[in-house]
């Protein structure tokens, strides 16, 4: 490390640097932290859920308003502060421009002015639990007239309303996604100007294709929603009505935007992992990636139909029955493209010479959770079913079995698997094992048994059950405590990785060059790799997944080998 | 016991009878695709493989297994779509004859109900308003009970577990929804989306009685509030 600090000081090398390893660092560093944020909340209110009434450890007693706010912000933070950052931010800024052979990002400046938004936006996020009042409590949907003021924090001084926890988890939001932006021009521009020199579209990694299509999916769907939170900070600010029905607004029109939004968002979150499962998966089973381009277009398919599917969120919302109909074929056939992507995964498994290290335990873990995920979406997605499991631990259940997978597994996976890059260190493969199990199984152990909570009826964001005579008896109450313990096991276990982490950090195992001996250009500059990335630039001459060609010794043939075939 | 609560209701057998077509298809996809995946890695561990088989996947004999299994699950959810068409039509429209009609009014935090009065028609003067928190509804037995749904303030959702009914209450709106209980009893109200403090103390019950106490019922509170009604 020391032959680094010659040339800048602490501040301009590791805060305000523009370089983009730095930055996509920096990225993941704020995402961790807002993840211990949010598991710390998620702790709180399951603890309540698991022994209500009781005083938390840590924390104290939780109040039903404290309980609302804590379910919202949690959401909140690990969508927008967690999945964004690690997901797209942390992947786009630190991988796109070494898999693609160049120096750094277009917009080297934007990119740093993103980043320092980025945590502005997280400072302003917590900020929100100190002001009178606290932090907003309305579910993370943000459903007015409930975030529209006159119900909650509403207040008709003009300074007290902005400062209130509505309006600063509003601007908190927007400023997240003007970093999201930045990122995402960035992600876009560079992409299709800064390639190495041979590589033609069909020779861009997956995880690149999905990084940019995921960030086109975002700037897409992200405008309807800007435009509806600045009617609803005036709602709340100003005092308009824009979704207040007695003056003319409809709060109908925020569920629209929102999901609008909302349900594209899963898939910019999702995309990026799925690059990741594209990247590993070929590398630990020395075989091509089943299908590469099909899997593009599928994922192209994919953000076309992400458009049409958003009001399946609102089947009970009091929509046109007929309306719903052609979202549920909507909803139906973006499982197909879907479905596909995770079955070429797994085709890549069939012949290959597979071995099981950490990053590929993730892989698999995550495509076995997200099958959960996925399938149990097919009762969601049928509208008639959704009558009965909307707003249910059903739907708690599903969306963690596909959001948990996607941001942790697949954040994991990454983080396994390029940690020999960005550091030059190697971690404990055996704590790496530990700590995969531990979260696979207190994971599964929180969430699947609350499917039957829901299925029973046992509806969300509710503080206290013992008014309802469907939940509050046995097996339900065993259960959630089950949910709860798991939960405390799952983030003690994020101690073993911690303490990986910041061990292998500070000791002297150094990895080789090319630890996974995979194709991909990153693994051709040194590691860390210095500032500008390749001396000299890489040439591609092949597609990413040359592996076990026919007539090569070796069974890897990275991306700048000459192929005497076609050129 | 049962998955689910009791159904009481017309209709919600149909729901639980999806879920259990639903849960054929999942199954049988979950467990072919968990196959798929975990048979591989033992087959084609690197213990016993020496080299990978080059596949590129690209062309059509390789990827005409995942074609199969894209058609057979989007064919699946047709069927899924088709079967449950009916049910959505009936449950989401209303029915030609209902027997009796009431509102249902949700604010902050209780559920107001609201009975025709004597005449039998909503938004009359002899209608009587219910505005009391764990109040229950009282509804006959074996009969269209079609109510119109508002809320006075944000919104709410109408669910009654035992029914399989859900639906939003949304200010500035109002929507129709239906259900028959068969069995007598007292059956959960709550609600289902987030709106405030006592959102989780937002419960109420529909008491389904048999059409003579429900008459009864009805008789004495039309009568008592008969001379506030007249003073008016």
């Amino acid at each position: 490390m020391e032959n680094l600090h010659h040339k800048k000081s602490f501040w301009s090398k590791y805060i305000f640097s523009t370089d983009h390893k730095t930055i996509g660092i920096q990225y993941m560093v704020m995402g961790m932290f807002m993840a211990g944020v949010g598991g710390y909340l998620a702790y709180v209110f399951r603890y309540n859920l698991a022994f209500p009434g009781k005083s938390i450890p840590f924390y104290g007693m939780l109040g039903a308003e404290q309980y609302n706010a804590f379910v919202t912000i949690h959401g909140m933070i690990m969508v927008f502060w967690v999945g964004m950052p690690v997901l797209l931010s942390a992947f786009g800024n630190f991988l796109i421009p070494i898999m693609i052979g160049t120096d750094d990002m277009a917009f080297p400046t934007l990119n740093a002015l993103s980043v320092q938004i980025f945590f502005l936006s997280a400072v302003i996020l917590i900020a929100s639990f100190f002001v009178p009042g606290g932090a907003f409590g309305g579910g993370w949907t943000m459903y007015p007239p409930f975030s529209a003021g006159g119900y909650l924090n509403h207040n008709p001084d003009f300074f007290k309303a902005l400062f209130s926890g509505t309006s600063l988890l509003i601007l908190a939001v927007a400023l997240e996604f003007v970093a999201m932006l930045m990122g995402g021009i960035n992600f876009l521009v560079t992409t299709v100007n800064k390639r190495a020199k041979g590589m033609t579209p069909w020779k861009i990694p997956v995880i690149i294709w999905f990084l940019n299509i995921g960030a086109v999916i975002f700037m897409f769907s992200v405008g309807p929603l800007v435009a509806g939170a600045f009617m609803l900070l005036f709602d709340n600010v100003l005092g308009t009505g824009f979704y207040d029905p007695h003056r003319g607004g409809d709060p109908m029109l925020w569920e629209h935007l929102f999901w609008f939004f909302g349900h594209p968002e899963v898939y910019v979150l999702l995309l990026p992992s799925l690059g990741v499962l594209a990247e590993i998966v070929p590398v630990f089973s020395r075989k091509p990636l089943f299908a590469y381009k099909t899997i593009i277009y599928l994922a192209l398919l994919s953000a076309f139909l992400s458009v049409l599917v958003w009001a399946h969120h609102q089947f009970v919302a009091g929509i046109d029955p007929r309306m719903a109909t052609f979202f549920s074929i909507g909803t139906i056939l973006i499982s197909i493209p879907f479905a596909g992507i995770f079955l070429s995964y797994m085709a890549t498994l069939w012949g290959g010479k597979i071995t099981m290290k950490v990053p590929m335990l993730w892989a698999i873990g995550f495509i076995g959770l997200f099958l959960i995920g996925g399938l149990t979406g097919l009762f969601l997605g049928s509208n008639t079913f959704d009558i009965y499991a909307h707003d249910t631990y059903f739907v708690v259940a599903h969306f963690h079995y596909t959001l948990f997978p996607d941001i942790f597994f697949g954040f994991f996976a990454a983080f396994y698997f390029w940690f020999p890059k960005f550091s030059g260190k190697e971690l404990n493969p055996k704590l790496g094992k530990w700590h995969f199990w531990l979260t696979f199984i207190f994971f599964n152990g929180l969430f699947f048994l609350l499917f039957f909570n829901g299925l029973a009826g046992q509806h969300r964001r509710i503080n206290d059950y013992s008014s309802f005579s469907l939940i509050s008896r046995e097996p339900y109450q065993t259960f959630e405590q089950i949910a709860t313990i798991s939960a405390i096991g799952l983030i003690l276990s994020q101690f073993i990785f911690l303490y990986n982490f910041i061990s292998t950090l500070r000791s002297n195992r150094k990895s080789v060059k090319n630890p996974w001996e995979s194709t991909t250009l990153e693994w051709l500059s040194d590691s860390p790799p210095p500032h500008g990335n390749f001396n000299p630039y890489p040439v591609v001459y092949r597609g990413a997944y040359d592996y076990s060609l026919p007539d090569v010794p070796e069974d890897f043939t990275p991306q700048n080998v000459p192929n005497p075939n076609n050129n | 016991m049962s998955i689910f609560p009791e159904n009481v209701s017309t209709y919600g057998q149909a729901i639980d009878n999806l879920f259990w077509l639903i849960l054929a298809f999942v199954a049988f996809a979950f467990f072919v695709s968990l196959f798929i995946l975990i048979y591989p890695l033992i087959k084609y561990s690197s213990k016993k493989v020496n080299r990978a088989e080059y596949i590129t996947g690209e062309k059509k004999k390789h990827f005409k297994w995942i074609t199969i299994a894209l058609v057979g699950l989007l064919l699946s959810d047709f069927v899924i779509l088709y079967v449950e068409h009916d049910t959505w039509g009936e449950i989401e429209s209303v029915p030609s004859k209902a027997d009796v009609r009431i509102a249902i009014i949700a604010r902050q935090w209780n559920w107001i109900f609201v009975y025709p009065g004597p005449d039998g028609v909503l938004g009359t003067t002899d209608d009587v308003t219910i505005d009391e928190m764990n109040s229950s509804l009282h509804v006959p037995i074996n009969a269209n009970i079609v109510f119109e749904l508002r809320s006075q303030d944000v919104i709410h959702s109408f669910f009654l577990a035992n029914t399989r009914l859900k639906q939003d209450a949304l200010p500035g709106r109002t929507v129709i929804r239906w259900f028959n209980i068969t069995k007598p009893g007292k059956y959960d109200i709550s609600c289902t989306q987030i709106c405030g403090i006592l959102h989780s103390k937002m419960r109420n019950f529909v008491l389904a009685e048999t059409p003579e106490q429900y008459k009864h019922f009805t008789d004495s509170l039309y009568n008592a509030n008969k001379p506030a009604t007249a003073s008016n």
